[in-house]
C-alpha cells in the first residue's frame, strides 16, 4: 500500500473539498487514515465543525481506494438519536456521492419512511442507510435480516454522548454486538461532544477487545459568552417559583437585538406560560414568535425548524426539544429561562447559536429566583474549567435483555448460546451470569417459574433443532409495536373539530377539565369539546386566559458536578471578585443571609431550626439536587422519628430541604452529628422509604420494555382493549407470585441508582461527615429557606400504617369540609 | 380471611356490604358480585403477557370462602364474569363450579361475557340478556343514568369503581369502593387481577371504600 495521501480516493475526497473552497480539518484526516488502517473509534467535535464528514468521508475514500471489496447492499449504518437530523444529512451524503460521481444511493429508514420505500429497501439495501437504534431493532424482527448486514464495512453512531447512560444506549449496543457477530470485517465509529468521561464513552461502545481503537479529538475550542440578566433590584427575600412578567421587560430588547434567539425554558408547561407572557409584553412580534416542544404535533414543529432555517422566526421558546438536531444559522442568541440543570446541557444549548467554527456562542441566563444567580457564577467557573459532567452507561437492564430475545426470536430465531455471546460481549451485559440468562429463556418460554404453571404460554417456542423461534403472528406483531426502549405517558392527540393536529396531550391532565374548558397547546388557547378514540377534539378558544398543561415528568434535578461549583460560589459570594458581576449583585441578600443566619464556606454545612406561627422547621442545605434531597429528608425525618414519633411535612429544592412539624423537632447541638451520620446510611434509607411503592412507579418503564403491559398510542386503530392493564397491578402480580422476578429485582435496582442516586447519596454523606456543621437558630425565614418554603412540591413523610394513614386521612378530610 | 360488613338501606331491602367485594342479600340468601373476568390471566398468557395461573385461583378461593360464610342458595354476577375467549381458565372454572351443584348461578350478561354463548350452556348458567328485574331491584351489568323518581333500586359493576385518598402533603392512596345513592348500587370489580376507576364524578354518590382490615363510608 502506497502513502495514503496519495490514493485515489483521499485524491477525489479532497479535491471535492477544494471545489467547495474546504481544506480538511486535522481531526478529519487523521479519522479518514485511521479507518483506513482498519480502526474503530470515536470522533470528539461540537456541532458545526463536520463530525459527519470525518466518519462518512472515511469510509467513502477506503471505498473508492479498494471497490473489489466491497460486495453490494449496505456498507454503512449511520445510526443516530433523532430522526429529524436524518434527512439533511442523507441530503449532505447524497450531495458529495453525486459530485464525486459514485453510484452510491444514502437513504434514510426510521418510523416515518413510507411503506413502499421500505418494501424497496428490503429488496435491496441502500449503500448508506441513516437510522435509529429502534428501527435497527426493527429490522433484526425481520425474516432473513441477516443477509442485509453480512458485507457491512462501518457502523457509525452519531451523537453517542446522547445514548450513553440511557437505555437507548443499551439498544443501540446490543446491534452493534449483533452486527459485529454477522459482519466481522466491521468497523464501530462513535460520534460524540465532549463529556466527562471520553474514555467510558468508547469502551462502551468497542467493547471487542481484538479492535484496534483510536480517541480523536477536534481541537477546535469554541467561543461562549454568559451574561446573567439582571432584575431591577435585590429582594432582601430571594422570590420563588415562576417569576414572569416582570423579567419579560428585559428580555424582549434581546430578542429585538438579535436576528433569531432560541428561548429555552425547562419544561413544557413553562413554555407555554412564556409564550403568552412574552406576547402580551411585545404583541408586534406575534407571527414572528414561535413554540416548540415535545408535544406539538411533529409537522407543526418541521414547520416551526424550517422556519428558523429560513430567518422567518425572531425567538422560539422551546424545551429540550431544541437542544439537538439541524443547524439553525440565523440563530445568533440564546436564552436559557430558570437553571440548566447541568453544565454539559448549559453548554449544548449555548451552542445552538453562533453554529460555525469561527463564531462566538452567546447565552443569556434569566434567573427565576435570585440564588440562580449564583449558579451562573458557578457555570461561568465550570465553562472556563471545561469542566462537564459523565454519563454513566447503564448495566443489566433485563428487560432489554427479554425484548432483545424476543426481536430475534421474532426475526431468525436464535440459537442459546449465540444469543448468549451477543448479550456478554456487550458492556451493558458483561456481568450477565448463566442463570440469569437462562431465567431469560425461561421467562419468554414458559412465562415464569414452572411452580406457578403458565398454561397457554408460547410466546417463543424451543424447536427441535435448538432454535428459539416466536411462531404466532399476533405476537410478532404486538412485539413489532413494542421495540425500543421510550416509553410515553399515556398521550391523546390534540385535534381540531375542522382537521389538523396540533399536538399531544397527558391523559391525566385532560382528564381534569371539563368540556368548554380552555387550555394552551402550542401557545394557543384551545377550548376543549370532546375526547373520542385516544383523541381530543378542540376548537379556537375566546378565552383570554387558560391554564397551561402540566406535563409530567421534566423535572431534571441539579447535577452533582455543578452542584460542586455552586458550592464554592455560595461561599465566593460574600467577597465577590471585581469579574463577578451577578455575586455582586446579590451581595445584599447574601450579607442578609450571613447576619441572620450563615453563608456556609465550602467545607461547612448549614443547618437551621426556625420556629414561625407554622410550626417548627429544619432546613439543611446540602445543595445535591431535589432528587438525593428527598431521600435525605425522609432519612432524617426517619432518625428523628426514632427518637420521637413524629410526622412531618417534606419541601425541597435542588439547593436544600425542609422538614415541618407541629410538635417541637428534637435535633441540637448534641445530635446533629449522629443524624447526619454515615454509619447505617442504606440500611436507614431502606428503613425510611416506601421502596416498594418507588420500585412500583419505576416498573411502568420495564414492563412496557419487557412487553408485559401493552402501550396504547395515540391514533392507532387497534388499541388492544382485551389487553390493558396497569404495570401497577402486573407489579403486585409479581412481587405475590414471583417475587424473584429479575424485572422486579431491576425496578429496586433502577429505585437505588437513579431516583436515590445511591452513589451520589454516600458521596454527599461522606462529605458531610468531613464538613464542619454550623447548626444556627432563627425565627423568621431566611434567604436560603424561603424559596424551599415556597415551593409547592410537597411529600408528607410517615411511618404510620395503611390503616392509620387512611384513618387520619379520612378526619382530615372531614375536617376540612 | 377476615369479612368485614357494612349494612347499608337499598330501596326495600337490606344489602351487607363486605370487604371482600361482594354484596350479600340475606333475605334472599343471594350474594351478588360483578366483574370476575374469568379467562383474563389465560388470555394474557395467550398473547404473550405471562400473569400466573394463581391469581384466577386466588379470586376462587376467595369466593370459596364467602360461600362457605355465607351459605347463599343463589350468586348473581352482573356482567363481566368472563373477560375473553374460551381458554384454560374456563375450564377450570367448569370444574370449579361443578362442586356446587345446589348453587344457582344467574348471569346478567356484560360487555365481556357477549363471545361465548355457547360456553354458557355447558356451564349451567342462568343467562339474562339486558336485566334482571326481581322485588325491589334492577340488576344491570352498566347502569344507565338513574333517576330520581323510579320505583326501583339498580344494581350494577362495569366501571370498577375506586376512590382516590388525598392526605396532607403528596399523600395518594387508591382504594377499592362501593358507590351508593337512594336509587342504585354499583359493585367493585370482583378479580383482584383488575384496574381501578377512580375518575368517576361521586358527587352522587356515597363511597364505601375497604382494605384488607376494614370497610367504611367515605
Amino acid at each position: 500500500m502506497g502513502k495514503f495521501e496519495d490514493s485515489e480516493g483521499f485524491k477525489l475526497v479532497t479535491q471535492y473539498l477544494a471545489a467547495q473552497g474546504r481544506t480538511p480539518f486535522p481531526f478529519q484526516l487523521k479519522t479518514w487514515k485511521k479507518y483506513h488502517t482498519g480502526y474503530s473509534g470515536m470522533v470528539i467535535a461540537p456541532t458545526g465543525f463536520g463530525k459527519t464528514f470525518s466518519v462518512f468521508l472515511a469510509v467513502l475514500i477506503r471505498y473508492i481506494n479498494a471497490p473489489e471489496t466491497h460486495k453490494r447492499g449496505l456498507k454503512l449504518v449511520w445510526i443516530s438519536p433523532l430522526r429529524s437530523l436524518a434527512k439533511d444529512l442523507a441530503k449532505a451524503m447524497t450531495e458529495v456521492v453525486e459530485t464525486i460521481g459514485l453510484d452510491w444511493t444514502v437513504q434514510v429508514r426510521n418510523g416515518d419512511t413510507p411503506q413502499q420505500i421500505r418494501r424497496q429497501q428490503e429488496r435491496l439495501m441502500p449503500d448508506v442507510m441513516l437510522t435509529t437504534p429502534e428501527t435497527m431493532h426493527l429490522l433484526c424482527s425481520q425474516k432473513n435480516n441477516s443477509r442485509w448486514f453480512k458485507h457491512l464495512k462501518c457502523v457509525a453512531v452519531d451523537e453517542w454522548h446522547e445514548l450513553l447512560g440511557n437505555k437507548r444506549g443499551v439498544l443501540t449496543e446490543l446491534v452493534i454486538s449483533r452486527l459485529q457477530t454477522l459482519a466481522p470485517q466491521l468497523k464501530i465509529w462513535g460520534i460524540t461532544a465532549t463529556i466527562g468521561n471520553l474514555d467510558e464513552a468508547l469502551k462502551v461502545l468497542v467493547p471487542y477487545p481484538e479492535f484496534k481503537t483510536v480517541k480523536i479529538t477536534a481541537q477546535a475550542k469554541k467561543k461562549l459568552k454568559i451574561h446573567a440578566v439582571l432584575p431591577d433590584e435585590v429582594d432582601v427575600l430571594p422570590w420563588s417559583g415562576h417569576l414572569g412578567a416582570s423579567m419579560s421587560s428585559k428580555i424582549i430588547p434581546i430578542i429585538n437585538a438579535h436576528r433569531t434567539t432560541l428561548i429555552f425554558t425547562n419544561t413544557r408547561g413553562q413554555s407555554e406560560l412564556w409564550y403568552q407572557i412574552i406576547l402580551e409584553a411585545a404583541p408586534e412580534l406575534a407571527g414572528q414568535l414561535a413554540i416548540h416542544h415535545g408535544s406539538i404535533d411533529l409537522k407543526l414543529r418541521h414547520w416551526i425548524e424550517d422556519s428558523i432555517v429560513q430567518g422567518h422566526l425572531k425567538a422560539v421558546i422551546c424545551t429540550s426539544s431544541l437542544d439537538l438536531g439541524v443547524d439553525f444559522k440565523p440563530v445568533d442568541c440564546i436564552i436559557q429561562i430558570g437553571s440548566a440543570k447541568g453544565v454539559a446541557r448549559f453548554v449544548q444549548r449555548a451552542g445552538r447559536s453562533g453554529h460555525a467554527p469561527h463564531e462566538t456562542s452567546k447565552i443569556y441566563v434569566v434567573p427565576t429566583h435570585s440564588l440562580e444567580l449564583i449558579e451562573v457564577a458557578a457555570l461561568k467557573a465550570a465553562v472556563k474549567d471545561r469542566a462537564v459532567e459523565a454519563r454513566h452507561p447503564l448495566v443489566l437492564c433485563y428487560d432489554l435483555m427479554v425484548q432483545f430475545l424476543i426481536t430475534l426470536a421474532v426475526g431468525e430465531g436464535f440459537k442459546a448460546e449465540e444469543a448468549y455471546h451477543i448479550l456478554k460481549q456487550t458492556h451493558a451485559f458483561s456481568f450477565l451470569n448463566k442463570d440469569e440468562f437462562n431465567w431469560g429463556l425461561q421467562f419468554i418460554t414458559q412465562g415464569g417459574t414452572a411452580l406457578q404453571a403458565y398454561e397457554e404460554f408460547h410466546k417463543v417456542v424451543l424447536n427441535d433443532d435448538g432454535v428459539y423461534r416466536v411462531q404466532s403472528r399476533r405476537i410478532s406483531m404486538l412485539h413489532r409495536m413494542n421495540i425500543g426502549a421510550i416509553v410515553s405517558d399515556a398521550m391523546l392527540n390534540v385535534k381540531y373539530l375542522s382537521g389538523g393536529y396540533i399536538g399531544m396531550i397527558e391523559e391525566f391532565f385532560i382528564s381534569k377539565l371539563k368540556p368548554k374548558s380552555s387550555f394552551i397547546l402550542a401557545g394557543r388557547v384551545l377550548e376543549l369539546v370532546h375526547i373520542k378514540d385516544m383523541t381530543v377534539y378542540v376548537k379556537r378558544s375566546k378565552a383570554k386566559k387558560a391554564i397551561a398543561p402540566s406535563w409530567m415528568g421534566g423535572r431534571l434535578p441539579l447535577t452533582s458536578h455543578l452542584s460542586h461549583f455552586l458550592r464554592i460560589k455560595l461561599e465566593a459570594a460574600l467577597a465577590p471578585g471585581i469579574q463577578e458581576r451577578e455575586l455582586k449583585f446579590l451581595h445584599p441578600l447574601i450579607a442578609n443571609q450571613n447576619s441572620h443566619s450563615h453563608i456556609p464556606k465550602a467545607n461547612e454545612f448549614l443547618v437551621e431550626l426556625i420556629g414561625t406561627k407554622e410550626g417548627y422547621h429544619v432546613f439543611m442545605y446540602p445543595f445535591e439536587g431535589r432528587l438525593v434531597h428527598e431521600v435525605i429528608a425522609a432519612l432524617i425525618a426517619y432518625r428523628l422519628s426514632q427518637i420521637t414519633p413524629l410526622t412531618f411535612t417534606i419541601a425541597m429544592n435542588d439547593y436544600g430541604f425542609e422538614l415541618l412539624s407541629d410538635q417541637p423537632i428534637p435535633l441540637d447541638e448534641s445530635n446533629i452529628e449522629a443524624l447526619l451520620s454515615k454509619n447505617q446510611l442504606m440500611e436507614d434509607v431502606t428503613a425510611s422509604i416506601n421502596a416498594s411503592e418507588m420500585a412500583s412507579r419505576t416498573f411502568r418503564d420495564i414492563a412496557v420494555i419487557a412487553g408485559l403491559v401493552v402501550q396504547s398510542r395515540p391514533g392507532a386503530r387497534q388499541n388492544n382493549k382485551s389487553l390493558q392493564s396497569s404495570s401497577g397491578l402486573i407489579f403486585r402480580v409479581l412481587e405475590e407470585y414471583e417475587p424473584q422476578h429479575l424485572l422486579l429485582k431491576q425496578a429496586y435496582t433502577e429505585v437505588f441508582n437513579q431516583q436515590l442516586e445511591e452513589v451520589r447519596l454516600q458521596a454527599a454523606f461522606e462529605r458531610i461527615s468531613k464538613s464542619k456543621i454550623i447548626l444556627r437558630r432563627a425565627s423568621a425565614f431566611t434567604p436560603l429557606s424561603f424559596p424551599i418554603k415556597v415551593d409547592s412540591l410537597r411529600h408528607a413523610m410517615s411511618n404510620e400504617s395503611l390503616e392509620k394513614r387512611v384513618a387520619r386521612i379520612r378526619k382530615q378530610a372531614l375536617k376540612d369540609n | 380471611m377476615p369479612i368485614y360488613l357494612e349494612p347499608i338501606q337499598c330501596n326495600t331491602e337490606q344489602l351487607l356490604l363486605t370487604n371482600q367485594r361482594v354484596a350479600y342479600w340475606k333475605a334472599q340468601k343471594t350474594l351478588i358480585l360483578s366483574d370476575v373476568h374469568i379467562g383474563k390471566t389465560a388470555h394474557f398468557r395467550k398473547q404473550g403477557i405471562p400473569i400466573p395461573f394463581k391469581v384466577l385461583l386466588r379470586d376462587l378461593e376467595r369466593l370459596d370462602a364467602l360461600i362457605q360464610h355465607f351459605k347463599p342458595e343463589r350468586l348473581i354476577v352482573v356482567g363481566d364474569l368472563f373477560h375473553a375467549e374460551f381458554n384454560q381458565d374456563v375450564v377450570f372454572f367448569q370444574k370449579w363450579m361443578s362442586t356446587y351443584q345446589s348453587l344457582e348461578l344467574v348471569l346478567v350478561k356484560g360487555n365481556h361475557d357477549g363471545s361465548a354463548v355457547k360456553l354458557y350452556e355447558n356451564l349451567n348458567i342462568k343467562i339474562v340478556e339486558n336485566q334482571l328485574e326481581t322485588t325491589g331491584f334492577t340488576f344491570v351489568h352498566d347502569s344507565p343514568v338513574v333517576q330520581d323518581n323510579v320505583s326501583t333500586f339498580y344494581i350494577s359493576g362495569h366501571t370498577h369503581p375506586g376512590v382516590l385518598l388525598k392526605g396532607k402533603g403528596k399523600q395518594r392512596i387508591k382504594l377499592p369502593c362501593y358507590q351508593w345513592s337512594t336509587r342504585q348500587l354499583v359493585l367493585p370489580a370482583f378479580s383482584l387481577f383488575t384496574g381501578l376507576n377512580t375518575k368517576i364524578p361521586s358527587a352522587a354518590f356515597k363511597n364505601y371504600a375497604f382494605t384488607a382490615d376494614s370497610i367504611f363510608e367515605m
